[in-house]
């Protein structure tokens, strides 16, 4: 959750950098940590065992210095991938203000991909939030494997929400960098809206759609959407943003935000969400970036009931090749009976690990 | 789930009228306790305030994110355990050793002490300094639920994207 502390004039944001195990995420943070100026940095704080396996999280502060006369800083977490460290990446959610989805493009890591994006679902779930309610970027990671599975399909299995996404090469620091100011960008204009919470009034461009496509109950909505700023100047900033207008079906009825409040979908070649990066098909002119009708996104979204499919797709031919069960990325049999010491002696370890760190920082 | 008003109202917001009181509050332990130095941190891991005397080139950011994860990884082991929190988390050290108390619901209280006081000293202050602590932190509460007396500038978003353009230059 954003902290804004007047007495200090500091807002604080917290992203979050979650995927399966070895996607990159910590990469992801060492990489953004070289290439920051050390002035607007602090230091990488890694919780790992011996294995330079992520145990617990690792931290790193950046400052982006004052703005509008608040000092902003971002705080960047990632999480223990490992399946076994559930409890633990719970704890790291908390108070998240954006996600980095980071995924691995490996052929054989996307059943892993799967299970990752529905934990996340669920310990989201856990803390009472949904994926609309928090900005989220993807990051197709390791796109330079010979065999790394094409981006439509990356997508289609995995961006379930249309958010923005973004092709790396952590390893070799690219992508890395516009990803995270993806998702600060996301996480900033949502500070704005919510700034603004009763004086929303909806976008120009918005159109009339079913009301009925929304699942959110109106009366728990604020009165209106808020206008939708002008894009900025650079196209790098958001380039794989999505802009999709929002609408309402008459006067008497009271608006549907979708956050953000104003999004207008980029057509790009293929795929679902719209991809930055070395294989992504050149962005459209403003001239044909016509904002098109489609009904706000449902929450939370079920892929596979939401739309008929062909009986043989590529997707289906890619489970094939990792096999169904592992492809469908659920039905893993649970764990049961011990888990809970499992889990345990994993907090146990990460509370160690942490006082460790305490202790290295006083010298003690 | 949550629609974006109730999370708007879930924000931490510190007003500098509430920090001046949190301080004046928290200085008093650091006077009784004879503690070296108190952090203020929340359950999210962004630090408030910091009182007392800190060792040089202490990197605040990351102590205050280690202590709410520690915290939570606790908590969560309590919950297991069938407690629900552990309200006091104690480190001792060779010189220095650290207490955290729980203030309210989402306030760390992190004291640093060293021999020149007594664990039982520091306890005792802190834990009343909590329950003085929770009832500011609960009034600053009611009062960020109304009109605000501060915000943020209305350009704060756009500057803030230009800011990121001169950082994440590549």
């Amino acid at each position: 959750m954003v902290q804004i502390n007047f007495a200090t004039k500091e807002v604080s944001c917290k992203i979050v950098y979650y995927g399966p195990g070895l996607s990159g995420k910590t990469t992801n943070l060492q990489m953004v940590h070289d290439k920051v100026p050390a002035e607007r940095k602090g230091k990488m704080t890694s919780i790992a065992t011996e294995g330079e396996r992520t145990l617990f999280f690792d931290f790193l502060p950046l400052d982006l210095g004052t703005v509008a006369g608040m000092n902003t800083k971002f705080q960047l977490y990632t999480v223990p991938g490992q399946v076994y460290y559930n409890a633990t990446r719970r704890l790291v959610l908390k108070g998240v203000d954006g996600l980095v989805f980071v995924a691995d493009s490996q052929p054989d890591k996307m059943a892993e991909n799967l299970e990752s994006w529905q934990n996340l679902k669920d310990n989201l779930n856990e803390h009472g939030l949904a994926l609309d309610d928090i900005p989220v970027v993807f990051q197709w990671n390791k796109r330079d494997v010979a065999d790394a599975v094409p981006i439509i399909l990356m997508a289609d299995r995995l961006n379930d929400i249309d958010a923005p996404a973004y092709e790396a090469v952590a390893c070799e620091g690219e992508g890395v960098i516009a990803t995270l100011r993806g998702v600060a960008g996301l996480v900033l204009e949502r500070l704005n809206e919510q700034r603004r919470p009763a004086a929303a009034s909806l976008a120009s461009s918005e159109q009339a759609v079913g009301a009925s496509a929304d699942s959110r109950p109106a009366a728990a909505i604020p009165a209106a959407v808020t206008t939708s700023p002008a894009p900025p100047a650079d196209p790098v900033i958001r380039p794989a943003a999505e802009r999709e207008t929002v609408a309402t079906a008459s006067a008497a009825t009271t608006a549907v935000p979708v956050w953000p409040a104003a999004r207008r979908r980029r057509a790009t070649a293929g795929g679902r969400g719209p991809v930055v990066g070395p294989t992504a098909a050149p962005e459209p002119s403003e001239a044909d970036d016509a904002p098109p009708r489609r009904p706000p996104r449902p929450v939370p979204v079920k892929r596979a009931a939401a739309r008929a499919r062909p009986t043989v797709t590529p997707s289906a031919r890619l489970d094939e090749s990792i096999g169904s069960a592992a492809g469908a990325g659920r039905g893993r049999p649970r764990r049961r009976g011990k888990v809970w010491i499992g889990v345990a002696a994993g907090l146990a370890a990460a509370c160690a690990a942490g006082a460790a760190a305490y202790f290295a920082w006083f010298g003690g | 789930m949550q629609t974006s008003e109730q999370l708007r109202q879930q924000r931490l917001v510190y007003y500098a009228e509430d920090i001046d009181q949190i301080n004046r509050t928290v200085d008093k332990l650091l006077e009784l306790s004879e503690a070296g130095f108190v952090l203020l941190v929340d359950t999210e891991g962004h630090m408030i305030t910091r009182r007392g005397t800190t060792p040089e080139g202490m990197d605040e950011e990351s102590i205050s994110a280690l202590v709410a994860g520690s915290f939570a990884a606790t908590k969560e082991m309590a919950r297991l355990l069938g407690e629900e929190e552990f309200s006091i988390l104690f480190h001792q050290g060779e010189k220095d050793s650290i207490q955290l108390t729980l203030v309210g619901d989402r306030v760390l209280l992190a004291i640093v002490f060293d021999d020149r006081t007594t664990i039982g000293m520091v306890r005792l202050y802190a834990q009343q300094t909590a329950k003085k602590l929770a009832a500011l932190l609960d009034r600053a509460s009611e009062r960020s639920d109304g009109e605000p007396a501060e915000a943020i500038a209305e350009d704060f978003g756009d500057s803030a994207m230009e800011k990121m353009d001169d950082l994440f230059q590549e």
